[in-house]
């Protein structure tokens, strides 16, 4: 189990989180690859339902941000 | 390209114009250096030299042929020489089949012939001659012209056109008695039959007759060929020799013997075998037609010079016995051939002609020059085109010459190595061994960039874009004249240069750098990729030192006596990022006079700079700064607050170098007719700032004084807002209308998904495998076209996409490229041209939250990517059409609060003709200038104001309601209806716009004896006394200021900005009532920025008094028997110091109003100190993020009244940019309830923050009850979707089975 990774799923903010994302990426910060981003218009529209979905879809852990 | 070690780049750019660099590199005579400018330096550049190191060190066959193509029409070349090959060359890569027809049994003509091997070897030149050949140059051998072929006989067989390159190849006689005796060898014969033919060995001794090029070559090949003597003899004396001087002493250094001043007369036979030439001696004459002194023999001087045998070496001309054959090819009068300068065309049409045999023996670059413009005439001549347009000679052939230091190092021109005498006289091996790589290099690096581009098109080459293109390269300047109304000057400031007055060494050490590089160095996109390294060795800096006020507040030579503004700024950003970027624990001191973070919030990012990251920060004056030997460091001294001596070493001295505006800029304003000040920015008033002396004329940002980008761009509104009143009635009036295409109707339609995969140069291809990411969109579900473009942004990707759109009927369109939050817009556009609904849109980021954060690992990112893509096309396949609604915009704006800022908003409304209504809580207009007395310029402000106020209460577009109190809001942009109440009536104003201009107003202190000490005022409170002439104030003998009062504590950690030049204004105010006043202002900071730095000075000079005190330690203010006392630690002293005045003023806080309804009302926020937050501090710093409501003035933050005026104006500038639409676009990304399932719980209701869900209404036919959203007021965050408990609510363009599509789509990942 030394080389597991998490798959991370990550609900994130149009107008805060996604935005650093971004701004993650212009200032060429590095993290590791294992997360995938889906940019929702704000948390408020986070549904219990999507963090359900993605771990029953094999993610390790949700990560919502806004 | 030498200079840089880009041989083969180098050879490719010479071939562009000359097919035989090594073979002109060895034997030409240079007249091009000539005009080589480093000669003023010390020696023209070894251009020459130097073509033939590119050609001999880069392998001409390895260059790429060139893309030609095939035309039709024949062309016949006469002679394989250097015009001939020449013409060759270039048709050929016109794409025109070439015939080359040569007398001799080789090519290249008095090249291969006539220049003897030890100069040129052969093997050089074939190589090069089959550089020609290989473009497909065909090369008939043993066709002389006139024996084998003629002019008619070519044309008979199908040649379009003829260029005669015959040459020069018949020797001038000598006209001598027995000149035909065996022996004579004419010289041309000679060169030719040594190289081609039976001339193998010379016996016994050679006598050469002649001074130029053919009679040394004869002379040097002589020798080589084993003769025991060679003698020159030449009529004239080495002065007149036209042989060049370095072939002249090659064959001295070689044993020829050269005689001056002897003619030949007669050849001595002796059975028909030379034994002999008589000669006589000559003396020099008056100049002849040449220039030249006329050698005149000496009469009786005869004598005869033993010789086997004689080479006459005295000229050659064009051997014209061809002419018989060539019908209409006429000579002229020194018996060449006749051509038309300008195209070489000769008097019969399609024939032209060019080379020795039309000028005379000459160079071979001249003849290469000939050759290739007469290929140009040939190709125009075959192209039915004018021959002579565009080509008159040129008179100036360049001015404006890229200017040189005089400090330039002088270079000695390196000289090739050279075979041994030994060898040179006894083979024909090449004498010169060509420059080495080293000597190459320097001698490259010694070009002083005349031009400053040299023409190499490796720009061209390197722009993947194609933005730069040989056509754009070649743009010029062209004048282009627009009828406008107005002007607006945004012309700008440059950076100071320390180099010129170089105080800091900046321009020796690498090491010493200007913010502005400092910036680059931290850029991710500048030299060194964002690391944080020093140039001097790239090694990270331990210590940076910053010192401000580089060419600013600074009265000496070359610099500037106002403050920069922004430099204290920037610098502790600087010095914050730098701490960021390092990898160990930088220490970073800024050294400074005053620390002046003035503007919003900036005094919050100073204190976190200096309690939170442990930036230094050093009150002191630079003495000298002196580099540490070799260790790159650099030790600056300076002398601390307390006057004492230090020293200290640094890796890296950054230069905060301040603004001013350039010469260039200061001499147009001279055309434009618009004064300046002395400091060459524009002259303004602080009642009209963005107003220039020349009516219709505006200025904005750092031309009218020093600013930061806030400022400009609140400015830049404001310069537009007044230049639209000016042209308020011809708004819409030269507007182009952008024709969008019908929407095509996808409803129904299976996804037809495209997919445009962007490698953004190298930004996303550097990282991801493209390629991968291509292949595996196309074989997800929908998907019927994918495509890699360079980058997709640019207009052409896009105008390609709109067309593959169009072309594969797509009715989703997927680009993965950047982020959405900056590229949506512009792609959505695309959609639109191509007549999809712009909703049909997704972006899959695979640059900003991949490639760039996934340097590391190729691999993982190219699958992330993959994965990336797959989520979008899963979401975009499940899209639908959304639409958006118009709106009517009300065509009226409410400004809150009568003082300036809210006055010149409602002014410039009204003058750009929209009705305007203006609300006041107090009941009159002015605000807080009501109790200003000057600016600091020494304007009038109660003059201004009554003019102000009396232009905006009979302005008939304005409507004034004092005494007025809002008491509710509803409504949107485009339509609020705002509640007002006052003593008279209550009213409901409808209104398009708000613009909020509410003000602040100054803190009333509890400190100080503030309200118990009648001596103790406000600086506001002075300046009402000095309104009403108040003359208890010259009775005054000792008046102290205190700044800072509630300002930069940690209640309030902002700075109030106005006091510092508002009490130093009324210090030297009150000197000017009693000269005689004892004046002191303590301070902390002085904050007199940008050009008030001119009064702070101008105090000190009148003997205002300025200590900075010590805020740590307790100021008093007590009373002692009835005296003030004012008692605080001076810190330059480091004493208590007491000061007894009879006025005591303290500069006291601007603040805000602890509740502000305005909040609530219009739901727009304020920032920890209570005034209002702007959307964006520099890109929308008068807007709010709520729709159509904007602020201005002391509402948003502290500010003089020049800025308050700007900001008004620049608040109704952005609320015109709404209004003028008439009707404005809601997004179509909004929620939408079902009302059959909805189940009236109204969660939704309750839970929207924009007020956009309601009921309708129980008495309507449908739903009565049931939920409703407004799209309007809808902002699409779906909070109420999420929080539906029926699942009655749909996000457009978010919608739960997107959203689902997304996450299942992860299954893979």
């Amino acid at each position: 189990m030394s080389h597991w990774e998490p798959k991370i799923l990550s609900f994130l903010c149009n107008w805060c989180s996604y935005g650093a994302a971004d701004l993650a990426g212009v200032s060429r910060m590095e993290y590791p690859p294992n997360i995938r981003v889906i940019r929702i218009p704000c948390t408020g529209r986070m549904s219990p339902k999507f963090i359900l979905a993605a771990l029953r879809q094999g993610a390790d852990g949700v990560w919502v941000s806004g | 390209m030498i200079a840089q070690g880009k041989y083969q780049e180098a050879l490719e750019i010479i071939t562009r114009t000359l097919p035989f660099p090594g073979v002109i590199g060895r034997i030409c005579p240079h007249p091009c250096e000539e005009a080589c400018r480093r000669e003023e330096v010390d020696e023209a550049i070894s251009i020459c030299t130097l073509k033939r190191f590119a050609a001999d060190k880069a392998d001409i066959d390895e260059l790429p042929l060139p893309d030609i193509t095939p035309r039709d029409e024949k062309v016949a070349i006469i002679g394989a020489g250097p015009a001939g090959l020449t013409a060759a060359y270039f048709l050929a890569k016109d794409g025109f089949p070439v015939t080359i027809f040569e007398a001799l049994p080789v090519a290249g003509g008095m090249l291969r012939v006539g220049i003897p091997d030890y100069r040129l070897p052969p093997d050089v030149l074939e190589k090069e001659i089959k550089w020609v050949t290989r473009l497909g140059v065909e090369i008939k051998f043993n066709a002389a012209l006139g024996q084998d072929i003629t002019i008619d006989g070519l044309m008979d067989d199908g040649y379009k056109s003829v260029y005669l390159a015959i040459g020069c190849h018949a020797d001038m006689k000598l006209n001598i008695p027995n000149e035909d005796a065996k022996g004579v060898i004419p010289g041309v014969k000679f060169l030719r039959d040594s190289a081609l033919y039976d001339i193998k060995k010379l016996e016994g001794s050679v006598v050469i007759i002649g001074g130029g090029d053919v009679a040394i070559d004869a002379a040097r090949s002589a020798l080589r060929l084993g003769a025991d003597k060679v003698s020159i003899l030449y009529r004239r004396t080495q002065a007149e020799m036209p042989a060049r001087n370095e072939e002249i002493e090659d064959a001295l250094e070689e044993g020829v013997d050269i005689q001056f001043l002897m003619a030949p007369v007669e050849v001595v036979e002796k059975e028909g075998r030379t034994v002999g030439l008589k000669c006589i001696t000559m003396e020099l004459g008056d100049p002849d037609a040449s220039g030249r002194r006329r050698p005149v023999p000496v009469k009786g001087s005869e004598f005869v010079v033993d010789t086997d045998i004689i080479i006459p070496a005295i000229g050659q001309r064009t051997d014209t016995s061809f002419l018989e054959s060539a019908t209409g090819v006429e000579l002229d009068r020194w018996h060449n051939i006749q051509v038309d300068p300008l195209t070489f065309e000769t008097t019969r049409k399609g024939v032209f002609a060019g080379g020795d045999a039309q000028t005379g023996p000459s160079i071979a670059i001249k003849a290469v020059a000939a050759g290739r413009e007469a290929a140009i005439s040939i190709s125009r001549h075959l192209n039915a085109e004018d021959l002579k347009e565009g080509r008159e000679p040129l008179e100036v052939p360049q001015e404006n010459f890229n200017p040189f230091s005089k400090d330039i190092e002088k270079v000695k021109r390196s000289r090739m190595p050279r075979i041994s005498m030994e060898e040179r006289k006894k083979s024909f091996t090449e004498v010169e061994l060509g420059l080495s790589e080293n000597q190459a290099v320097i001698e490259a690096e010694k070009c002083l960039n005349c031009m400053v581009c040299c023409e190499c098109f490796e720009c061209v080459n390197a722009c993947k874009a194609e933005a730069l293109t040989l056509k754009t390269h070649s743009q010029k300047d062209e004048t282009v004249e627009v009828n406008v109304g107005s002007i607006i000057l945004a012309s700008g400031a440059k950076p100071y240069d320390p180099s010129k007055y170089d105080t800091f060494n900046y321009a020796k050490h690498p090491n010493v750098v200007t913010s502005m590089e400092f910036e680059r160095i931290l850029s991710a996109s500048g030299p060194y990729g964002g690391h944080l390294v020093r140039p001097s060795d790239n090694k990270e800096p331990k210590k940076i030192a910053w010192l401000q006020c580089i060419g600013s507040r600074d009265v000496h030579l070359g610099a500037n006596g106002y403050c920069s503004g922004v430099c204290c700024t920037y610098a502790i950003k600087e010095a914050m990022l730098a701490k960021e970027h390092s990898h160990g624990d930088l220490d970073a001191a800024i050294f400074y006079i005053d620390i002046r973070t003035y503007g919003k919030d900036f005094e919050r990012y100073y204190i976190r700079a200096k309690d939170d990251l442990g930036v230094r920060f050093i009150k002191s004056r630079i003495t000298n700064i002196v580099p540490v030997e070799e260790t790159g460091m650099q030790l600056i001294r300076y002398v601390d607050e307390t006057g004492k001596s230090v020293e200290e070493e640094f890796d890296m001295v950054v230069l905060s170098v301040g603004l001013m505006v350039s010469m260039e800029i200061a001499e147009k304003a001279g055309k434009w007719g618009i004064d300046l000040d002395h400091y060459n920015f524009a002259r303004t008033s602080s009642f009209e700032p963005v107003k220039t002396s020349r009516p219709g004329i505006f200025v904005c940002g750092a031309f009218q004084a020093p600013k930061d980008i806030p400022s400009s761009v609140i400015d830049s509104s404001a310069a537009a807002g007044v230049a639209g009143s000016m042209l308020a009635g011809s708004r819409w009036s030269l507007t182009k209308t952008r024709h969008i295409p019908e929407e095509m109707d996808v409803r129904g339609e299976p996804p037809r998904i495209g997919v445009f995969v962007c490698r953004c140069g190298t930004n996303i291809a550097g990282i991801v495998n493209i390629d991968e990411v291509v292949e595996y969109s196309k074989n997800q579900p929908g998907v019927v076209h994918v495509e890699d473009n360079m980058f997709s942004c640019s207009q052409d990707t896009q105008d390609k996409i709109t067309e593959v759109i169009k072309e594969h009927r797509l009715n989703r369109v997927v680009v993965a490229a950047c982020t959405p939050k900056t590229h949506e817009p512009l792609f959505q556009e695309t959609l639109s041209n191509a007549g999809v609904n712009k909703y049909l849109f997704e972006m899959a980021n695979i640059r900003n939250q991949c490639s760039w954060v996934h340097q590391d690992d190729p691999g993982k990112a190219t699958e992330k990517s993959k994965d990336i893509v797959k989520m979008a096309i899963a979401k975009a396949r499940l899209f639908e059409p959304l639409s958006e609604s118009t709106m009517e915009m009300n065509q009226s704006v409410l400004v809150i609060g009568g003082g300036v800022a809210g006055m010149a908003a409602a002014q410039n409304m009204a003058e750009q003709g929209y009705k305007t209504f203006l609300i006041e809580k107090k009941d009159s207009l002015g605000g807080q200038a009501r109790h200003l007395h000057e600016t600091w310029r020494g304007e009038d402000i109660q003059k201004y104001l009554t003019t102000l106020i009396d232009a905006v209460r009979t302005d008939q577009n304005i409507e004034v309601f004092l005494n007025s109190q809002i008491t509710q809001v509803d409504g949107f942009v485009g339509n609020f209806k705002t509640t007002i109440k006052n003593d008279k009536e209550s009213r409901v104003l409808e209104h398009g716009v708000t613009i909020i201009a509410s003000g602040a107003s100054e803190l009333k202190p509890d400190l100080y004896l503030y309200g118990k000490d009648s001596r103790v005022v406000t600086g506001l409170e002075l300046q009402q006394r000095f309104v009403d002439n108040d003359q208890e104030l010259p009775r005054h003998n000792t008046a102290v200021f205190i700044q800072c009062v509630g300002s930069r504590i940690k209640e309030r950690p902002y700075c109030s900005k106005v006091c510092c030049t508002q009490s130093i204004k009324s210090a030297v105010k009150l000197k000017e009532i009693n000269p005689n006043m004892d004046v002191f202002i303590l301070y902390r900071d002085l904050r007199p920025y940008g050009l008030r730095e001119d009064l702070y000075r101008e105090a000190r000079s009148k003997g205002i008094v300025f200590i900075r005190y010590d805020s740590n330690k307790n100021l008093t203010v007590d009373v002692d028997r009835n005296y003030l006392k004012v008692t605080f630690a001076d810190r330059v002293l480091r004493r208590i110091m007491e000061i007894r005045p009879d006025l005591l003023i303290l500069a006291s806080a601007i603040v805000t109003e602890t509740d502000n309804t305005l909040t609530r009302f219009y739901k727009v926020p304020r920032n920890a100190d209570g005034f209002f937050a702007e959307a964006h501090v520099k890109l929308r710093p008068v807007d709010f993020s709520t729709d159509g409501v904007f602020v201005c003035g002391l509402a948003h933050a502290p500010k003089p009244i020049d800025e308050s005026i700007v900001q008004g104006k620049a608040a109704a500038s952005r609320a015109v940019t709404l209004l003028a639409g008439k009707t404005y676009q809601t997004s179509g990304t909004v929620a939408e309830t079902n009302p059959l399932i909805c189940s009236s719980c109204g969660v939704c209701v309750s839970v929207c923050p924009y007020s956009a869900p309601s009921f309708i209404p129980e008495d309507d036919r449908f739903f009565p009850g049931r939920a409703e959203i407004n799209p309007v007021l809808c902002k699409g965050c779906g909070l109420c979707v999420a929080s539906c408990r029926s699942g009655a609510i749909h996000l457009k363009g978010f919608d739960n089975d997107q959203i689902f599509a997304q996450i299942f789509a992860l299954n893979e990942a």
